[in-house]
């Protein structure tokens, strides 16, 4: 299959540098990844992995990757139904499972990152919300949809919290950048998301901490793959994740150690 | 022998469909609270939407059709661009217009008479109806321009008023296009789906249509999914067949 890239690499290159440095002309001692990658991630790790990617392009400039970021839940019906992807980064433990017992996972999935809920409010804070309990009576707020991890997480918060919000003031969205987008551009008042996607989304929301007793641990696991189309990039673009620098880079947009 | 691939490019995702669907459930699946919810609101706001664009889309249609302005392909132009645009831009649009937080009116709409227009039933209804009124408009003016112009200068000079004239004459040549019209407006509301969830937001049982029902209950009840996306397709069905004189009227 790499023969197949590697014109879409050549073309990248550019016609001229084409002759100089055709991979397989030149005689390279070590051999480096090189070929396409396509990482179908959860959305919540929009940021980190797009920054991630381009340093792993930059270290391995035959390799290009390619990001597929949805609701975990999605990403696994797309891979299930056999749309094409080499890497898998879930949001969470069950949805990683799911491939896993379809064989579409063979190895076995590492943990790279934690994350946390976070209460997502409109920028200061209009309706003083303090705390989990706050969320029952200021409108409408938006959650991510029930099958999605980042749903169920904030479910499990507000089981924690012992709170509970009529369904008729939730607004289901598809992922939990939707979400909280629902906050930031929208009319929903407050949203329960990652504490990642509240610190990416900058000065547009304000962040209402969640304390550790009512709050989840959310463990991301990364695994490459069974059908991937380049096993042997879609195994080093894992490594470069589990790696010092990768770790570096998850943690710059708010990601906790595994 | 490319006819066929598209034929088969129409025929095969309908056939998907159909053999994942669990007939002998069908009715439990279509009768669960959620799926009723959906059902009863995407009716009632299709509907409303429906009613909605024959009240405003007739008089755009006429002033298209019969007008004489600067600026009429211009305004057409506006009038179709619904029709060409990405439902989810069309609900980002609608946010920045009539949001509360950030649209342009919503403040004051909100400040004014207290109306909010996200995640309400009222909403859906103004989602739907930015999508779905061109068919209406389009349809209408089509017909408005196929009538005979004599016949309503022969009612005028026979003692008609603009209203008599309207009503007896050209409201019955115009009946069948008003009817397509609705027909397309209604089946295209009922079907909104990027707008809506952009724009009204997904609560269950407040704005949470048909649709969008589907999309969240594929990943949980697949089955129920399928059941809803049947209810929608047959109701294509309807639509298709009841203007098939429209489209497949080859006079023979």
């Amino acid at each position: 299959m790499t023969r197949n890239v590697r014109p879409i690499v050549a073309a990248l290159l550019g016609a001229g540098m084409l002759a100089a440095t055709w991979p397989g002309a030149t005689a390279v001692a070590a051999p480096t990844p090189r070929g396409s990658v396509t990482v179908s991630a959860a959305a919540s790790l929009t940021e980190a992995f797009t920054r991630l990617g381009e340093a792993f392009e930059r270290k391995n400039p035959d390799a290009t990757v390619t990001f597929n970021f949805g609701s975990s839940s999605a990403l696994v019906g797309q891979i299930q139904g056999g749309a094409p992807a080499d890497v898998f980064a879930s949001a969470d433990l069950a949805t990683m499972d799911k491939l896993v017992s379809g064989g579409q996972v063979v190895t076995t999935p590492t943990p790279f990152a934690r994350n946390q809920m976070q209460i997502a409010v409109k920028p200061g804070n209009p309706k003083h919300v303090k705390s989990v309990s706050d969320l029952t009576d200021i409108g409408t707020i938006a959650l991510c949809g029930a099958a999605v991890p980042c749903g169920i997480y904030a479910t499990s918060v507000l089981e924690r919290a012992d709170v509970t919000v009529p369904e008729s003031s939730i607004t289901r969205s598809v992922d939990a950048k939707a979400t909280l987008g629902a906050v930031s551009q929208g009319d929903a008042n407050a949203a329960i998301v990652y504490i990642t996607d509240v610190k990416a989304a900058g000065t547009t929301v304000t962040a209402v901490t969640i304390p550790d007793d009512q709050n989840v641990n959310a463990v991301y696991p990364i695994a490459p793959i069974a059908t991937a189309s380049n096993p042997k990039l879609a195994k080093s673009f894992v490594a470069y994740v589990l790696s010092p620098a990768g770790q570096r880079t998850l943690a710059k947009y708010g990601f906790l150690a595994p | 022998m490319l006819a066929a691939i598209a034929a088969l490019l129409f025929a095969l995702p309908l056939l998907g469909l159909l053999q994942r669907a669990g007939w002998s459930s069908l009715w439990e699946d279509l009768s669960t609270p959620a799926a009723r919810d959906a059902l009863r609101l995407s009716l009632e706001c299709s509907l409303w939407s429906t009613a909605l664009s024959v009240v405003l889309g007739v008089p755009l249609a006429w002033v298209l059709a019969r007008g004489e302005f600067p600026g009429r392909a211009l305004l057409r132009a506006l009038v179709l661009l619904p029709m060409v645009l990405p439902p989810v831009v069309g609900g980002v649009a609608l946010l920045y217009a009539f949001g509360r937080s950030n649209g342009l009116v919503g403040p004051w709409l909100y400040d004014t008479f207290g109306l909010q227009l996200t995640f309400s039933k009222t909403g859906v209804v103004l989602a739907e109806t930015f999508v779905a009124m061109p068919f209406l408009v389009l349809t209408v003016e089509g017909g408005l321009r196929a009538i005979d112009g004599r016949y309503e200068d022969a009612a005028s000079t026979l003692g008609a008023g603009r209203w008599t004239t309207f009503r007896r004459v050209t409201l019955r040549f115009l009946a069948p296009s008003l009817a397509a019209g609705a027909a397309l407006a209604w089946a295209r509301a009922l079907g909104e789906f990027g707008a809506t969830i952009t724009f009204a937001g997904n609560i269950a049982g407040r704005t949470q249509t048909t649709p969008l029902a589907v999309y969240l209950l594929l990943e949980t009840q697949p089955t129920a999914a399928v059941a809803l996306s049947l209810v929608l397709l047959a109701v294509s069905v309807v639509v298709l067949v009841a203007l098939r004189d429209r489209w497949f009227g080859i006079r023979r």
